[in-house]
Protein backbone atom coordinates (compact mmCIF):
# COMPACT_ATOMS: atom_id res chain seq x y z
CA UNK A 1 0.00 0.00 0.00
CA UNK A 2 1.27 3.45 -0.85
CA UNK A 3 1.30 6.54 1.35
CA UNK A 4 -1.65 7.76 -0.72
CA UNK A 5 -3.84 4.80 0.10
CA UNK A 6 -4.56 5.63 3.76
CA UNK A 7 -5.65 9.23 3.04
CA UNK A 8 -7.73 7.96 0.12
CA UNK A 9 -9.47 5.48 2.40
CA UNK A 10 -9.99 8.15 5.07
CA UNK A 11 -11.42 10.55 2.53
CA UNK A 12 -13.68 7.87 1.08
CA UNK A 13 -14.97 6.90 4.53
CA UNK A 14 -15.76 10.51 5.30
CA UNK A 15 -17.48 11.12 1.96
CA UNK A 16 -19.53 7.91 1.90
CA UNK A 17 -20.32 7.53 5.63
CA UNK A 18 -19.20 3.89 5.40
CA UNK A 19 -16.42 2.54 7.60
CA UNK A 20 -12.91 1.57 6.51
CA UNK A 21 -13.92 -2.06 7.06
CA UNK A 22 -16.92 -1.72 4.73
CA UNK A 23 -14.87 0.04 2.07
CA UNK A 24 -12.04 -2.48 2.18
CA UNK A 25 -14.67 -5.22 2.24
CA UNK A 26 -15.68 -4.30 -1.30
CA UNK A 27 -12.20 -5.25 -2.49
CA UNK A 28 -12.24 -2.17 -4.72
CA UNK A 29 -10.47 0.59 -2.77
CA UNK A 30 -7.18 0.31 -4.65
CA UNK A 31 -8.95 0.16 -7.99
CA UNK A 32 -10.96 3.28 -7.17
CA UNK A 33 -7.81 5.20 -6.28
CA UNK A 34 -6.38 4.04 -9.60
CA UNK A 35 -9.62 5.18 -11.29
CA UNK A 36 -9.20 8.68 -9.89
CA UNK A 37 -5.60 8.75 -11.10
CA UNK A 38 -6.67 7.55 -14.52
CA UNK A 39 -9.57 9.95 -15.01
CA UNK A 40 -8.50 13.23 -13.41
CA UNK A 41 -4.77 12.52 -13.16
CA UNK A 42 -2.33 12.13 -10.28
CA UNK A 43 -1.99 15.85 -9.68
CA UNK A 44 -5.66 16.55 -8.96
CA UNK A 45 -5.95 13.31 -6.97
CA UNK A 46 -3.00 14.42 -4.85
CA UNK A 47 -4.59 17.83 -4.36
CA UNK A 48 -7.78 16.12 -3.14
CA UNK A 49 -5.85 13.89 -0.75
CA UNK A 50 -3.83 16.88 0.50
CA UNK A 51 -7.05 18.81 1.16
CA UNK A 52 -8.31 15.85 3.18
CA UNK A 53 -5.06 15.51 5.15
CA UNK A 54 -5.14 19.23 5.99
CA UNK A 55 -8.62 19.04 7.55
CA UNK A 56 -9.00 19.97 11.23
CA UNK A 57 -9.25 17.00 13.65
CA UNK A 58 -12.27 14.70 13.28
CA UNK A 59 -15.52 14.94 15.24
CA UNK A 60 -15.52 18.76 15.40
CA UNK A 61 -17.80 21.35 13.84
CA UNK A 62 -14.73 22.95 12.28
CA UNK A 63 -14.02 19.79 10.33
CA UNK A 64 -17.52 19.64 8.89
CA UNK A 65 -17.18 23.25 7.82
CA UNK A 66 -13.80 22.53 6.29
CA UNK A 67 -15.05 19.48 4.37
CA UNK A 68 -17.67 21.80 2.87
CA UNK A 69 -15.42 24.68 2.01
CA UNK A 70 -12.08 23.10 1.09
CA UNK A 71 -13.36 19.92 -0.58
CA UNK A 72 -17.03 19.87 -1.61
CA UNK A 73 -17.20 23.64 -2.15
CA UNK A 74 -13.88 23.86 -3.96
CA UNK A 75 -14.29 24.47 -7.69
CA UNK A 76 -11.59 22.05 -8.74
CA UNK A 77 -12.12 19.34 -6.09
CA UNK A 78 -15.87 19.51 -5.43
CA UNK A 79 -17.05 17.76 -8.60
CA UNK A 80 -14.27 15.19 -8.31
CA UNK A 81 -15.28 14.40 -4.69
CA UNK A 82 -18.92 14.05 -5.72
CA UNK A 83 -17.96 11.75 -8.58
CA UNK A 84 -15.95 9.70 -6.08
CA UNK A 85 -19.01 9.33 -3.83
CA UNK A 86 -21.07 8.17 -6.80
CA UNK A 87 -18.28 5.79 -7.77
CA UNK A 88 -18.32 4.13 -4.34
CA UNK A 89 -22.09 3.89 -4.27
CA UNK A 90 -22.70 2.64 -7.80
CA UNK A 91 -19.39 1.30 -9.12
CA UNK A 92 -19.77 3.75 -11.99
CA UNK A 93 -17.61 6.78 -12.75
CA UNK A 94 -19.98 9.54 -13.85
CA UNK A 95 -18.49 11.98 -16.34
CA UNK A 96 -17.58 15.32 -14.75
CA UNK A 97 -19.70 18.29 -15.78
CA UNK A 98 -18.94 20.31 -18.90
CA UNK A 99 -18.48 23.38 -16.67
CA UNK A 100 -15.65 21.53 -14.92
CA UNK A 101 -13.96 20.43 -18.16
CA UNK A 102 -14.31 23.92 -19.67
CA UNK A 103 -12.59 25.39 -16.67
CA UNK A 104 -9.93 22.78 -15.95
CA UNK A 105 -9.49 21.17 -19.34
CA UNK A 106 -10.90 17.95 -20.80
CA UNK A 107 -9.60 14.60 -19.67
CA UNK A 108 -9.67 11.80 -22.25
CA UNK A 109 -10.73 9.15 -19.71
CA UNK A 110 -13.48 11.31 -18.26
CA UNK A 111 -16.46 9.44 -19.64
CA UNK A 112 -19.20 7.57 -17.81
CA UNK A 113 -18.12 3.94 -17.32
CA UNK A 114 -18.57 0.98 -14.97
CA UNK A 115 -15.20 0.21 -13.38
CA UNK A 116 -15.65 -3.58 -13.41
CA UNK A 117 -18.37 -6.22 -13.04
CA UNK A 118 -17.59 -6.58 -9.34
CA UNK A 119 -17.72 -2.78 -8.90
CA UNK A 120 -21.39 -2.97 -9.84
CA UNK A 121 -21.91 -5.86 -7.43
CA UNK A 122 -20.10 -4.20 -4.54
CA UNK A 123 -21.74 -0.78 -4.94
CA UNK A 124 -22.43 0.68 -1.49
CA UNK A 125 -25.91 1.68 -2.54
CA UNK A 126 -27.09 -1.92 -2.21
CA UNK A 127 -25.85 -2.11 1.34
CA UNK A 128 -27.25 1.34 2.14
CA UNK A 129 -30.76 0.28 1.18
CA UNK A 130 -30.53 -3.27 2.50
CA UNK A 131 -31.00 -4.77 -0.95
CA UNK A 132 -28.87 -6.78 -3.32
CA UNK A 133 -27.65 -5.93 -6.82
CA UNK A 134 -30.06 -7.25 -9.43
CA UNK A 135 -28.63 -10.43 -10.88
CA UNK A 136 -25.92 -10.86 -8.27
CA UNK A 137 -25.34 -11.63 -4.57
CA UNK A 138 -28.74 -13.27 -4.35
CA UNK A 139 -30.05 -13.37 -0.78
CA UNK A 140 -31.69 -16.79 -1.12
CA UNK A 141 -35.17 -18.17 -1.59
CA UNK A 142 -37.78 -16.66 0.69
CA UNK A 143 -35.45 -13.98 2.05
CA UNK A 144 -37.93 -11.32 0.95
CA UNK A 145 -40.10 -12.45 3.83
CA UNK A 146 -37.66 -10.74 6.20
CA UNK A 147 -37.16 -6.98 6.48
CA UNK A 148 -34.05 -5.53 4.78
CA UNK A 149 -30.91 -5.12 6.87
CA UNK A 150 -29.86 -1.51 6.68
CA UNK A 151 -26.53 -0.67 8.31
CA UNK A 152 -26.18 1.93 11.02
CA UNK A 153 -24.16 4.68 9.40
CA UNK A 154 -21.00 5.66 11.16
CA UNK A 155 -21.07 9.05 9.50
CA UNK A 156 -24.44 10.30 10.65
CA UNK A 157 -22.66 13.36 12.01
CA UNK A 158 -22.38 14.54 8.44
CA UNK A 159 -26.10 14.52 7.80
CA UNK A 160 -26.10 18.31 7.51
CA UNK A 161 -23.46 18.31 4.80
CA UNK A 162 -25.73 18.23 1.81
CA UNK B 1 -15.69 -58.66 14.72
CA UNK B 2 -12.62 -56.84 15.92
CA UNK B 3 -12.53 -55.25 19.35
CA UNK B 4 -13.13 -51.75 18.00
CA UNK B 5 -16.47 -52.58 16.48
CA UNK B 6 -19.69 -50.95 17.64
CA UNK B 7 -21.59 -53.10 20.12
CA UNK B 8 -24.21 -50.85 21.70
CA UNK B 9 -26.81 -48.44 20.41
CA UNK B 10 -25.35 -45.62 22.52
CA UNK B 11 -22.00 -46.21 20.93
CA UNK B 12 -23.54 -46.10 17.47
CA UNK B 13 -25.21 -42.79 18.34
CA UNK B 14 -21.86 -41.37 19.45
CA UNK B 15 -20.26 -42.56 16.20
CA UNK B 16 -22.98 -40.84 14.20
CA UNK B 17 -22.54 -37.66 16.21
CA UNK B 18 -18.85 -37.84 15.27
CA UNK B 19 -19.80 -38.42 11.65
CA UNK B 20 -21.81 -35.19 11.72
CA UNK B 21 -18.88 -33.45 13.38
CA UNK B 22 -16.58 -34.79 10.67
CA UNK B 23 -18.85 -33.75 7.79
CA UNK B 24 -19.25 -30.30 9.27
CA UNK B 25 -15.50 -29.98 9.82
CA UNK B 26 -14.87 -29.93 6.06
CA UNK B 27 -17.26 -27.04 5.51
CA UNK B 28 -15.25 -24.13 7.07
CA UNK B 29 -12.05 -24.98 5.12
CA UNK B 30 -13.90 -25.41 1.80
CA UNK B 31 -16.09 -22.36 2.33
CA UNK B 32 -13.17 -20.14 3.28
CA UNK B 33 -11.09 -21.27 0.31
CA UNK B 34 -14.09 -20.68 -1.97
CA UNK B 35 -14.64 -17.11 -0.79
CA UNK B 36 -10.93 -16.29 -0.74
CA UNK B 37 -10.91 -16.43 -4.55
CA UNK B 38 -10.67 -12.95 -6.05
CA UNK B 39 -13.47 -11.74 -8.30
CA UNK B 40 -13.10 -12.47 -11.99
CA UNK B 41 -10.60 -15.33 -11.71
CA UNK B 42 -10.67 -19.07 -11.05
CA UNK B 43 -14.18 -19.71 -12.26
CA UNK B 44 -13.52 -23.45 -12.59
CA UNK B 45 -12.16 -23.68 -9.07
CA UNK B 46 -15.06 -21.64 -7.73
CA UNK B 47 -17.51 -24.01 -9.35
CA UNK B 48 -15.72 -27.13 -8.03
CA UNK B 49 -15.51 -25.79 -4.47
CA UNK B 50 -19.11 -24.62 -4.50
CA UNK B 51 -20.42 -28.01 -5.61
CA UNK B 52 -18.33 -29.83 -3.03
CA UNK B 53 -19.23 -27.63 -0.10
CA UNK B 54 -22.92 -28.08 -0.91
CA UNK B 55 -22.44 -31.85 -1.00
CA UNK B 56 -20.71 -31.75 2.39
CA UNK B 57 -23.80 -29.99 3.76
CA UNK B 58 -25.83 -32.83 2.28
CA UNK B 59 -23.61 -35.37 4.06
CA UNK B 60 -24.10 -33.54 7.35
CA UNK B 61 -27.84 -33.79 6.87
CA UNK B 62 -27.67 -37.46 5.85
CA UNK B 63 -25.70 -38.26 9.01
CA UNK B 64 -28.40 -36.43 11.01
CA UNK B 65 -31.06 -38.55 9.26
CA UNK B 66 -29.30 -41.78 10.24
CA UNK B 67 -28.90 -40.59 13.83
CA UNK B 68 -32.58 -39.62 13.95
CA UNK B 69 -33.58 -42.97 12.48
CA UNK B 70 -32.16 -44.83 15.46
CA UNK B 71 -33.72 -42.49 18.01
CA UNK B 72 -30.69 -40.26 18.53
CA UNK B 73 -30.60 -36.50 19.05
CA UNK B 74 -28.48 -34.48 16.60
CA UNK B 75 -26.69 -31.75 18.52
CA UNK B 76 -24.63 -29.18 16.61
CA UNK B 77 -24.26 -26.95 19.63
CA UNK B 78 -22.47 -29.49 21.82
CA UNK B 79 -19.26 -27.79 22.99
CA UNK B 80 -16.91 -29.95 20.92
CA UNK B 81 -19.01 -29.98 17.74
CA UNK B 82 -17.07 -27.36 15.80
CA UNK B 83 -13.45 -28.35 15.29
CA UNK B 84 -10.67 -26.07 16.38
CA UNK B 85 -8.39 -25.55 13.38
CA UNK B 86 -5.95 -26.93 12.51
CA UNK B 87 -7.72 -30.21 13.20
CA UNK B 88 -6.40 -33.71 12.58
CA UNK B 89 -7.96 -36.19 10.16
CA UNK B 90 -6.85 -39.74 9.48
CA UNK B 91 -5.08 -40.48 6.21
CA UNK B 92 -3.44 -43.86 6.17
CA UNK B 93 -0.94 -44.48 8.93
CA UNK B 94 -0.53 -40.83 9.91
CA UNK B 95 -2.90 -37.99 10.64
CA UNK B 96 -2.79 -34.81 8.67
CA UNK B 97 -3.92 -31.34 9.61
CA UNK B 98 -6.83 -29.50 8.08
CA UNK B 99 -6.52 -25.74 8.16
CA UNK B 100 -8.57 -22.67 7.39
CA UNK B 101 -6.58 -21.15 4.55
CA UNK B 102 -6.82 -19.36 1.23
CA UNK B 103 -7.34 -21.17 -2.06
CA UNK B 104 -3.99 -22.28 -3.40
CA UNK B 105 -1.77 -25.29 -3.98
CA UNK B 106 -1.36 -25.97 -0.27
CA UNK B 107 -5.10 -25.86 0.38
CA UNK B 108 -5.73 -28.21 -2.54
CA UNK B 109 -3.11 -30.67 -1.29
CA UNK B 110 -5.06 -30.80 2.00
CA UNK B 111 -8.40 -31.15 0.25
CA UNK B 112 -7.08 -34.08 -1.76
CA UNK B 113 -6.03 -35.74 1.49
CA UNK B 114 -9.48 -35.18 2.99
CA UNK B 115 -11.17 -36.96 0.09
CA UNK B 116 -8.49 -39.56 -0.73
CA UNK B 117 -9.83 -43.09 -1.20
CA UNK B 118 -7.79 -45.02 1.36
CA UNK B 119 -7.81 -48.80 1.46
CA UNK B 120 -5.45 -50.51 3.85
CA UNK B 121 -2.39 -52.06 2.29
CA UNK B 122 -2.30 -55.84 2.68
CA UNK B 123 0.14 -55.92 5.58
CA UNK B 124 -2.19 -53.76 7.69
CA UNK B 125 -5.44 -55.59 7.00
CA UNK B 126 -7.05 -56.76 10.24
CA UNK B 127 -4.45 -54.97 12.37
CA UNK B 128 -6.94 -52.81 14.26
CA UNK B 129 -6.72 -49.07 14.76
CA UNK B 130 -3.54 -47.02 14.46
CA UNK B 131 -1.79 -45.15 17.25
CA UNK B 132 -2.26 -41.45 17.00
CA UNK B 133 0.89 -39.40 16.55
CA UNK B 134 -0.88 -36.04 16.71
CA UNK B 135 -0.56 -34.15 20.02
CA UNK B 136 -3.52 -34.41 22.39
CA UNK B 137 -4.38 -30.70 22.17
CA UNK B 138 -5.26 -30.95 18.46
CA UNK B 139 -8.90 -31.77 17.67
CA UNK B 140 -8.92 -35.28 16.23
CA UNK B 141 -11.82 -35.93 13.87
CA UNK B 142 -13.29 -39.34 13.02
CA UNK B 143 -11.79 -40.86 16.15
CA UNK B 144 -13.16 -43.84 18.06
CA UNK B 145 -15.19 -42.74 21.12
CA UNK B 146 -13.64 -45.42 23.34
CA UNK B 147 -10.10 -45.06 21.98
CA UNK B 148 -9.18 -41.41 21.63
CA UNK B 149 -5.51 -42.35 21.34
CA UNK B 150 -6.12 -44.40 18.22
CA UNK B 151 -7.38 -43.50 14.78
CA UNK B 152 -8.96 -45.22 11.83
CA UNK B 153 -6.90 -45.82 8.74
CA UNK B 154 -9.23 -43.59 6.73
CA UNK B 155 -12.57 -41.84 6.76
CA UNK B 156 -13.87 -44.73 4.65
CA UNK B 157 -12.88 -47.14 7.42
CA UNK B 158 -14.61 -44.93 9.99
CA UNK B 159 -17.84 -45.15 7.97
CA UNK B 160 -17.44 -48.89 7.36
CA UNK B 161 -17.28 -49.35 11.12
CA UNK B 162 -20.56 -47.45 11.40
CA UNK B 163 -22.15 -49.57 8.64
CA UNK B 164 -20.98 -52.79 10.32
CA UNK B 165 -22.30 -51.51 13.66
CA UNK B 166 -25.71 -50.80 12.17
CA UNK B 167 -25.87 -54.29 10.60
CA UNK B 168 -24.74 -55.97 13.83
CA UNK B 169 -27.14 -54.10 16.11
CA UNK B 170 -30.08 -54.49 13.73
CA UNK B 171 -29.45 -58.26 13.46
CA UNK B 172 -29.28 -58.45 17.24
CA UNK B 173 -32.53 -56.50 17.54
CA UNK B 174 -34.17 -58.73 14.95
CA UNK B 175 -33.28 -61.73 17.11
CA UNK B 176 -35.32 -60.14 19.88
CA UNK B 177 -38.13 -59.34 17.42
CA UNK B 178 -37.51 -55.62 17.43
CA UNK B 179 -35.49 -53.02 15.46
CA UNK B 180 -33.02 -50.25 16.13
CA UNK B 181 -34.92 -48.00 13.71
CA UNK B 182 -37.32 -46.61 16.28
CA UNK B 183 -36.83 -42.92 15.51
CA UNK B 184 -39.75 -40.61 14.75
CA UNK B 185 -39.94 -40.48 10.95
CA UNK B 186 -41.23 -36.89 11.00
CA UNK B 187 -37.69 -35.85 12.02
CA UNK B 188 -36.27 -37.06 8.71
CA UNK B 189 -35.04 -34.31 6.39
CA UNK B 190 -36.23 -34.96 2.84
CA UNK B 191 -35.80 -33.11 -0.45
CA UNK B 192 -38.96 -31.14 0.30
CA UNK B 193 -36.93 -29.05 2.76
CA UNK B 194 -33.64 -29.36 1.02
CA UNK B 195 -33.78 -28.75 -2.71
CA UNK B 196 -30.79 -28.41 -5.05
CA UNK B 197 -28.66 -29.45 -2.15
CA UNK B 198 -26.05 -31.60 -3.87
CA UNK B 199 -28.02 -34.81 -4.22
CA UNK B 200 -31.15 -36.63 -3.24
CA UNK B 201 -32.21 -36.73 0.37
CA UNK B 202 -34.25 -39.78 1.24
CA UNK B 203 -35.69 -40.74 4.61
CA UNK B 204 -33.73 -43.31 6.61
CA UNK B 205 -36.16 -45.77 8.15
CA UNK B 206 -34.55 -49.17 8.01
CA UNK B 207 -31.34 -51.09 7.46
CA UNK B 208 -31.46 -50.77 3.70
CA UNK B 209 -31.92 -46.98 3.61
CA UNK B 210 -29.31 -46.49 6.36
CA UNK B 211 -26.67 -48.41 4.41
CA UNK B 212 -27.60 -46.56 1.22
CA UNK B 213 -27.16 -43.27 3.04
CA UNK B 214 -23.65 -44.22 4.19
CA UNK B 215 -22.84 -45.44 0.70
CA UNK B 216 -23.86 -42.06 -0.76
CA UNK B 217 -21.56 -40.17 1.60
CA UNK B 218 -18.59 -42.38 0.79
CA UNK B 219 -19.20 -42.40 -2.97
CA UNK B 220 -19.53 -38.64 -3.32
CA UNK B 221 -16.32 -38.14 -1.40
CA UNK B 222 -13.91 -40.84 -2.38
CA UNK B 223 -15.54 -42.39 -5.38
CA UNK B 224 -16.84 -45.90 -5.71
CA UNK B 225 -14.11 -48.35 -4.77
CA UNK B 226 -11.40 -46.25 -6.37
CA UNK B 227 -13.43 -45.49 -9.52
CA UNK B 228 -13.61 -41.84 -10.50
CA UNK B 229 -17.38 -41.75 -11.00
CA UNK B 230 -20.14 -42.86 -8.65
CA UNK B 231 -22.05 -46.06 -9.39
CA UNK B 232 -24.48 -44.33 -11.75
CA UNK B 233 -21.47 -43.14 -13.69
CA UNK B 234 -22.60 -39.52 -13.86
CA UNK B 235 -21.00 -37.80 -10.92
CA UNK B 236 -17.30 -37.32 -10.36
CA UNK B 237 -16.10 -37.96 -6.79
CA UNK B 238 -14.71 -35.01 -4.79
CA UNK B 239 -11.19 -36.37 -4.85
CA UNK B 240 -11.11 -36.35 -8.65
CA UNK B 241 -12.75 -32.92 -8.91
CA UNK B 242 -9.93 -31.48 -6.81
CA UNK B 243 -7.43 -33.44 -8.86
CA UNK B 244 -8.77 -31.81 -12.03
CA UNK B 245 -7.73 -28.44 -10.62
CA UNK B 246 -4.25 -29.67 -9.72
CA UNK B 247 -3.76 -31.27 -13.13
CA UNK B 248 -5.42 -28.43 -15.06
CA UNK B 249 -7.60 -30.79 -17.04
CA UNK B 250 -11.12 -32.19 -16.78
CA UNK B 251 -11.89 -35.89 -16.54
CA UNK B 252 -14.14 -37.50 -19.10
CA UNK B 253 -15.87 -40.85 -19.32
CA UNK B 254 -13.46 -43.73 -19.72
CA UNK B 255 -10.51 -41.98 -18.05
CA UNK B 256 -8.29 -43.81 -15.61
CA UNK B 257 -7.75 -42.33 -12.10
CA UNK B 258 -4.88 -39.84 -12.17
CA UNK B 259 -5.09 -39.35 -15.96
CA UNK B 260 -7.77 -36.86 -16.97
CA UNK B 261 -7.98 -36.38 -20.74
CA UNK B 262 -10.86 -33.89 -21.05
CA UNK B 263 -10.68 -30.16 -21.87
CA UNK B 264 -8.04 -28.02 -20.18
CA UNK B 265 -8.99 -25.65 -17.37
CA UNK B 266 -7.24 -22.58 -16.05
CA UNK B 267 -6.23 -22.12 -12.43
CA UNK B 268 -4.73 -18.85 -11.21
CA UNK B 269 -2.82 -19.99 -8.13
CA UNK B 270 -2.23 -16.39 -7.10
CA UNK B 271 -5.88 -15.43 -7.56
CA UNK B 272 -6.85 -15.49 -3.88
CA UNK B 273 -6.63 -13.04 -1.00
CA UNK B 274 -3.67 -13.78 1.31
CA UNK B 275 -5.59 -14.72 4.44
CA UNK B 276 -3.75 -15.65 7.61
CA UNK B 277 -3.98 -19.38 8.16
CA UNK B 278 -6.07 -20.59 11.11
CA UNK B 279 -6.68 -17.08 12.35
CA UNK B 280 -8.15 -16.74 15.86
CA UNK B 281 -10.09 -13.79 17.22
CA UNK B 282 -7.30 -13.41 19.78
CA UNK B 283 -4.84 -12.66 16.94
CA UNK B 284 -6.88 -9.72 15.70
CA UNK B 285 -6.06 -6.29 17.09
CA UNK B 286 -8.75 -5.52 19.65
CA UNK B 287 -10.70 -2.41 18.88
CA UNK B 288 -10.36 -2.88 15.13
CA UNK B 289 -13.44 -3.18 12.95
CA UNK B 290 -12.10 -6.54 11.77
CA UNK B 291 -12.10 -7.80 15.36
CA UNK B 292 -15.75 -6.84 15.76
CA UNK B 293 -16.67 -8.33 12.41
CA UNK B 294 -14.94 -11.63 13.20
CA UNK B 295 -16.86 -11.88 16.48
CA UNK B 296 -20.12 -10.96 14.74
CA UNK B 297 -19.57 -13.70 12.17
CA UNK B 298 -18.86 -16.32 14.85
CA UNK B 299 -22.01 -15.34 16.69
CA UNK B 300 -24.08 -15.61 13.52
CA UNK B 301 -22.51 -18.97 12.73
CA UNK B 302 -23.46 -20.11 16.23
CA UNK B 303 -27.06 -19.00 15.53
CA UNK B 304 -26.92 -21.05 12.34
CA UNK B 305 -25.82 -24.22 14.18
CA UNK B 306 -28.63 -23.68 16.69
CA UNK B 307 -31.11 -23.33 13.86
CA UNK B 308 -29.83 -26.53 12.23
CA UNK B 309 -30.08 -28.35 15.55
CA UNK B 310 -33.74 -27.36 15.85
CA UNK B 311 -34.34 -28.29 12.20
CA UNK B 312 -32.83 -31.74 12.75
CA UNK B 313 -34.88 -32.21 15.93
CA UNK B 314 -38.36 -32.20 14.50
CA UNK B 315 -38.68 -28.83 12.73
CA UNK B 316 -37.35 -29.56 9.23
CA UNK B 317 -39.07 -26.49 7.75
CA UNK B 318 -36.53 -24.32 9.61
CA UNK B 319 -34.00 -25.38 6.98
CA UNK B 320 -35.66 -22.92 4.62
CA UNK B 321 -34.63 -20.13 7.00
CA UNK B 322 -31.07 -21.40 6.99
CA UNK B 323 -30.71 -20.61 3.30
CA UNK B 324 -30.71 -16.78 3.50
CA UNK B 325 -28.42 -17.12 6.51
CA UNK B 326 -25.84 -18.90 4.39
CA UNK B 327 -25.97 -16.09 1.81
CA UNK B 328 -25.45 -13.67 4.66
CA UNK B 329 -22.32 -15.66 5.62
CA UNK B 330 -20.99 -15.25 2.12
CA UNK B 331 -21.17 -11.47 2.42
CA UNK B 332 -19.69 -11.48 5.93
CA UNK B 333 -16.84 -13.81 4.94
CA UNK B 334 -16.00 -11.79 1.82
CA UNK B 335 -15.65 -8.64 3.92
CA UNK B 336 -13.42 -10.37 6.48
CA UNK B 337 -11.20 -11.81 3.76
CA UNK B 338 -10.80 -8.53 1.84
CA UNK B 339 -9.70 -6.56 4.88
CA UNK B 340 -6.03 -6.42 5.83
CA UNK B 341 -5.17 -7.93 9.21
CA UNK B 342 -3.92 -5.14 11.48
CA UNK B 343 -0.28 -5.61 12.54
CA UNK B 344 0.24 -8.51 10.11
CA UNK B 345 1.59 -6.88 6.96
CA UNK B 346 0.62 -8.70 3.77
CA UNK B 347 -2.00 -10.84 5.53
CA UNK B 348 -5.76 -10.49 5.39
CA UNK B 349 -8.53 -11.37 7.79
CA UNK B 350 -10.60 -14.54 7.76
CA UNK B 351 -13.54 -16.08 9.55
CA UNK B 352 -12.24 -17.92 12.63
CA UNK B 353 -15.18 -20.29 13.29
CA UNK B 354 -14.76 -20.00 17.06
CA UNK B 355 -18.32 -20.48 18.15
CA UNK B 356 -19.39 -18.73 21.37
CA UNK B 357 -20.26 -21.17 24.13
CA UNK B 358 -18.36 -24.00 22.51
CA UNK B 359 -14.90 -23.55 23.97
CA UNK B 360 -13.24 -26.88 23.57
CA UNK B 361 -12.43 -28.81 26.71
CA UNK B 362 -9.04 -30.51 26.61
CA UNK B 363 -9.52 -34.14 25.72
CA UNK B 364 -8.11 -36.67 28.11
CA UNK B 365 -6.69 -39.44 26.05
CA UNK B 366 -6.97 -43.06 27.04
CA UNK B 367 -3.19 -43.32 26.90
CA UNK B 368 -2.80 -40.57 29.45
CA UNK B 369 -5.28 -42.17 31.79
CA UNK B 370 -3.42 -45.45 31.59
CA UNK B 371 0.01 -43.90 32.07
Amino acid sequence: MTSRFEPFLGLSAELTAFSHFDLLGTGLAERYLATLDKVVGGEITDALLAAFTALPPPEGEARIQAVRTTILGNELLGDVARALIKLWYSGTWFELSSAWTERFGPRPANITFVVSPDAYIEGLLWKAIGAHPAGAKGPGFGSWASPPKIPAFSGSRFQNLT
Amino acid sequence: MYSYSIKTLDELKEFLYRAMQLEHATIPPYLTALYSIKPGVNQDATQVLRVIVVEEMLHLTIAANILNAIGGTPDLVRPDFVASYPAALPDGETDFKVSIQAFGREALATFLKIERPAQRPEHLVGKGLIYRKTPADITALASHPRHEDLHFYSIGEFYSTIAEGIKYLEAEAHGADTTIFTGDSSRQITSEYYYSGGGELFPVTDLKSALEAIELIIEQGEGDGGGIYDDDDHELAHYYRFEELVKGRYYQKGDQPGHPTGPQLQVDWEGAYPIKENLKVGDIFEGSELHEAAIAFNKRYGDFLQLLTRAYNGQPSLLLEAVPMMFEFRNMILELIRNPLPKHPGKNGSPTYEIPGSIKQPVTRQAEVNA
